[in-house]
């Protein structure tokens, strides 16, 4: 073992490169490249991921799994928010920073020790595996799309609606043909904040924003004037803490006034939790406006035909869920059923669509759309993940065998 | 661990001096004394009834999804109700004699009078004793808490308003005293309406009835005049099995002419609904009417003539079904699991003994009992795997039962290669330390309870499940050694360079293979996830759990290839596996968050931080000085003493 130790200690200074005199520049990027490449910080790095997960699952109780995520994995650094105030102060280094660390220090070890021999190529090509990996989930997390369609029995859809985040809509229907549709994310909501929309000159100012709201009646108002937004007649929307719990979602809500050329055409107070268009008109031209969970449009069309919720006999114990569906592309000339049940997700395009719940007396379904343009490299990771491991220990086991067969 | 025999094989002392087929003998005696001793445990005793419980142990019936025998309905419907598996004896039973477990469901089914002073129901938490103004905890019969219903159902239903996971002790203890309470009483409605004072003459009747029943309701349908008797009567029955339909916890009547698995079993209520349609009663439905009549007056002879009637009409029409649960019955009769936790036990002390006195031998017989525990726990599982038709691990329980018995095969193996008495000793602890956890997971009802939607793909739970448990496994082993190797260099004198340096190349071999199947398991884990979820990695609490131990493998590994981290220092990383293992494998399902909550359970905090707690003080002491270590020490005066030859270097 002690030969494989010196093996992967080794610095430059073993390598060939620097069995040359020493020049200045190879003397320099000797001294850089010694810690990066080091084991210790290797070593450093997985006790820190381990820490972050650690604590990042303990902390999911709390938050859920979706806002953890973002917190301690897809992030730079951890925050310790001091009480009662703004400020955040950066405690410990987050997913992003980690992977990255661990990252480059795969690829200076590499480098540094770039001499192949067939003793290490299971640990090479475990490690490329890992750096793989690494680079796969990086690019996951940026480019990963991930969205829900809700459909009831008979119902069709040409889009998929994201489970965490809403905007707000402007839908210009002027045109005969097609919609022009303006989406505002919510989180750009700001009060007091005035956006300008890329049409007509048109602008939209923020009166009043909540984060989330329980939409209640209005003599449910413990007075008359506790802050609210009024929605119609029988409903009013007053602020309440942001939810991270798993089967919540938050409901945001504004009260927004459009502008034409600094002049008000109209104000509205709009919830999320309560998506249901408003029409107007400026000018002419018919218009609606509607807070609503974001959108994705897609080329092709989804009609729910059967859900099953098959059960174990004489039990509630799910034993099934699955969703009969017609798939319909025009610009690719499908038009097709397909079955989508628990392990079994239909693939269409660049999207997955797998089966994720149900509801409404089993007569609704909820499909989970995934668009994650990575999702191979994993796999080629994987695989060499483990040819690597399996070569790497099968020598030591071949060898391990073949000393206490001599002795 | 044994210091003793080490030295043995270094010195030789009396017993060494035995001649070595003797030692042999001797050893392969005590084995068979102990094997033959646990296989008659095996073994079914004689029935002290004269009816033929054996038989009607065997009888299936539909549970929870899946078709068990009667004997398997009654062990689960007990360990719902109280801890101790067995009930105790109606006050009116002859005391010392405690009835079987399908004894007690036949009198639940057929004499429920009788049951009903059974004592079954446990009540330990103090606020519920207080709720009925009772002192003692204990298990208490049907009618014993008859009186409270009232109480404990307007209890039950306030605490049943709070999330499952937030009750407290006493939410959950009610709920859970409510929803047995409930349970007993839909099995006393099993196969008769519970006030039948006659079952068997009851379908007699209704027989006699439901023909000018129907002429009579068909007439008064068609306005022509009808017999009101008749009329009245078949109302009144149809009434009466109506109200039994809530009672569908088992279902007792095979459908041999049904197609699909939900067609092949009906409860009571719907046979006898459905034979007013057809104007004919199932023939089981009669069967168990005999059986009940029989039974109730004490007539050992009908019942047996009756139940052999209806083995002989499931035999012709129902044969593939049978296979199942005869073989189950047989399997609960065994207890394979339990026999083998207690071989473990025996193969442990045996090893302890073998530092004392008859190293050789003792140590001998002690794993030659380790295999024989070893086949029995295989065999066990395997009758599992056929009777579930699953692999080896499906919910919490049955993987304490496999992560038990994969570590017993590392030692085995691990003792194969090093003959030290190490893996001997490993695999009794580990083997009996998870199989008394699996005892304790059980509680919870039928451990071949059917699966989530998500978990039903064998593939899957046969590669991805195994490797994570197998992963668990390794890693368990890996941190007792390091606790054996800690235990041995601070507390003992024998700890010599050969034995640190053997026990730690053993740490760094497991360690490998923990890496080997964490790593493996978790990326198929990731590949399952990106087929069913649509994504490889979602940071799920179980999947963190998984990451968790391999980083902290890898880290092992690092260490040690670095040079930061010699024997000493992997056996403490090792120790503290322990921790990151039992992290992974229970406490993430104590979050209750995320995708994987197929195992639940919230019940082993307490003892689960004790045993962290443990392993943070067994690494504090394998982190003292070396000064303090007994086995270094005394290494130094063995220089001494041997002119400073080390002890590894003599001639073995």
């Amino acid at each position: 073992m002690t030969g494989k130790q010196q093996a992967l200690q080794a610095t430059p200074s073993s390598a060939p490169a620097a069995a040359r005199p020493g020049t200045p520049v190879t003397a320099l990027l000797k001294d850089v490249f010694k810690p990066l490449a080091s084991l210790r910080l290797t070593i450093v790095c997985l006790a820190c991921a381990m820490f972050i997960v650690f604590v990042g699952t303990l902390d999911q109780v709390q938050i859920g799994v979706y806002e953890a995520q973002l917190r301690y994995f897809k992030s730079f650094f951890l925050y310790f928010t001091l009480p009662g105030s703004q400020f955040r102060i950066p405690y410990f280094p987050g997913g992003y920073t980690l992977g990255a660390v661990l990252l480059i220090n795969l690829i200076a070890a590499h480098l540094a020790r770039f001499k192949f021999t067939w003793k290490k190529c299971g640990i090479l090509i475990l490690h490329s595996g890992l750096i793989l990996l690494l680079i796969g989930q990086l690019v996951t997390s940026i480019f990963e799309e991930e969205s829900q369609i809700q459909l009831d029995e008979g119902q069709t859809k040409n889009y998929s609606e994201s489970p965490y985040f809403d905007e707000l809509a402007i839908i210009d229907q002027s045109k005969p043909d097609s919609d022009a549709v303006i989406s505002i994310p919510a989180s750009r909501l700001i009060k007091g904040q005035t956006i300008s929309l890329p049409i007509k000159g048109l602008q939209l100012r923020v009166d009043e924003s909540y984060e989330n709201a329980a939409l209640i009646n209005p003599n449910q108002l413990p007075s008359p004037n506790y802050p609210h937004l009024r929605l119609g007649p029988m409903a009013v929307a007053v602020a309440i803490q942001k939810t991270y719990k798993q089967n919540e979602r938050n409901q945001p809500t504004a009260g927004v006034t459009l502008l034409k050329d600094d002049q008000p055409v109209g104000s509205w107070a709009l919830s999320s939790g309560f998506p249901q268009p408003v029409q107007f008109k400026i000018g002419s031209d018919p218009f609606e406006i509607v807070f609503r969970p974001k959108r994705y449009y897609r080329p092709f069309s989804i009609t729910l035909e059967e859900f099953k919720h098959d059960r174990y006999a004489g039990t509630d114990i799910a034993k099934n869920f699955s969703s009969k569906v017609r798939l319909v592309d025009p610009s690719a000339h499908e038009n097709r059923e397909a079955l989508i049940y628990m392990n079994h997700p239909l693939w269409y395009s660049d999207l997955i669509l797998y089966q994720a719940g149900f509801g409404n007396n089993d007569k609704t379904t909820v499909l989970q759309v995934m668009k994650n343009p990575s999702r191979l490299l994993p796999y080629i990771a994987c695989g060499l993940m483990a040819l690597g491991l399996v070569i790497q220990f099968g020598m030591h086991l071949v060898s391990f065998v073949r000393r206490r067969v001599i002795t | 661990m044994s210091p003793r025999k080490h030295a043995a094989r270094l010195t030789p002392n009396a017993e060494r001096q035995t001649p070595n087929a003797k030692r042999t003998i001797i050893s392969w005696i005590i084995f068979i004394v102990l094997a033959g001793w646990a296989v008659s445990n095996m073994i079914s005793k004689k029935p002290s009834s004269t009816f033929d419980v054996t038989g009607f142990g065997k009888l299936p019936v539909l549970a929870g999804g899946r078709v068990m025998p009667m004997d398997t309905l009654a062990r689960v419907s007990l360990l719902q109700m109280n801890h101790h598996g067995v009930e105790e004896a109606a006050e009116n039973q002859k005391p010392a004699q405690k009835p079987s477990q399908t004894q007690w469901l036949l009198d639940v089914l057929m004499l429920p009078e009788h049951s009903d002073g059974a004592k079954v129901f446990e009540v330990t938490n103090p606020d519920i004793l207080d709720l009925f103004g009772w002192r003692k905890a204990g298990i208490y019969s049907f009618n014993d808490l008859q009186p409270f219903f009232a109480k404990i159902e307007e209890q039950a239903s306030q605490a049943a308003q709070t999330d499952a996971d937030a009750r407290n002790a006493f939410q959950r203890g009610i709920v859970r005293l409510r929803d047995v309470l409930r349970l007993y009483v839909q099995l006393k409605n099993t196969i008769e309406p519970q006030d039948s004072p006659d079952f068997g003459k009851e379908v007699q009747v209704f027989q006699q009835a439901i023909q000018p029943g129907l002429d009579a309701v068909r007439n008064r349908d068609a306005g022509k005049p009808y017999d009101d008797q008749a009329f009245q009567r078949i109302l009144l029955f149809t009434h009466r099995y109506q109200s039994l339909a809530q009672a569908k916890y088992a279902y007792a009547i095979p459908n041999p002419s049904g197609k699909t698995e939900n067609d092949r079993w009906s409860p009571f209520s719907e046979a006898l609904l459905g034979a007013i349609g057809t104007g004919q009663i199932p023939y089981p439905v009669t069967a168990y009417g005999q059986m009940v009549s029989a039974y109730r007056n004490g007539d050992a002879a009908g019942f047996n003539q009756a139940l052999n009637q209806y083995q002989q009409y499931l035999r012709k029409n129902f044969s593939p079904e049978l296979n199942r649960p005869t073989l189950e019955y047989y399997f609960n009769l065994a207890q394979p699991f339990y026999q083998s936790l207690v071989l473990y036990l025996v193969v442990f002390l045996l090893a302890l003994f073998s530092w004392l006195v008859w190293p050789k031998i003792l140590s001998q017989s002690a794993l030659l009992l380790l295999g024989f525990a070893f086949v029995i726990h295989t065999g066990g599982l395997i009758l599992r795997m056929y009777i579930q038709g699953r692999p080896p691990v499906t919910n919490l329980y049955s993987s304490a039962i496999f992560v038990g018995w994969a570590t017993v095969l590392f030692c085995l193996v691990l003792e194969r290669i090093y003959r030290n008495g190490i893996g001997s000793v490993c695999g009794a602890v580990i083997g009996f330390t998870t199989l008394l956890i699996a005892q304790n997971l059980q509680f919870d009802g039928d451990t071949m309870e059917m699966l989530r939607a998500v978990l039903d793909t064998n593939a899957w739970l046969a590669t991805h499940v195994v490797g994570e448990v197998l992963g668990y496994s390794a890693v368990f082993l890996a941190g007792l050694i390091g606790i054996i190797y800690i235990f041995r260099g601070v507390f003992t004198t024998s700890f010599d360079e050969n034995a640190s340096k053997t026990l730690g190349r053993m740490i760094y071999g497991v360690v490998c293979f923990a890496t080997l199947f964490s790593l493996v398991a978790t990326v198929l884990g990731g590949i399952w996830a990106d087929q069913s979820w649509g994504r490889f990695w979602g940071w799920d609490p179980k999947e963190n759990g998984a990451l968790l131990v391999v980083l902290w493998n890898a880290i092992i590994l690092h260490a040690r290839w670095g040079g930061f981290a010699r024997e000493r220092g992997v056996a403490v990383l090792a120790v503290f596996g322990n921790v990151i293992g039992s992290l992974s494998w229970f406490g993430v399902n104590m979050l209750g968050v995320g995708l994987h909550s197929y195992g639940f359970m919230d019940q082993a905090f307490g003892p689960l931080l004790a045993f962290v707690a443990s392993q943070l003080v067994i690494m504090a002491i394998g982190l003292l000085p070396l000064k303090y270590w007994r086995g270094i020490r005394a290494r130094g005066r063995h220089v001494a003493e041997t002119g400073g030859v080390p002890a590894h270097a003599m001639p073995q």
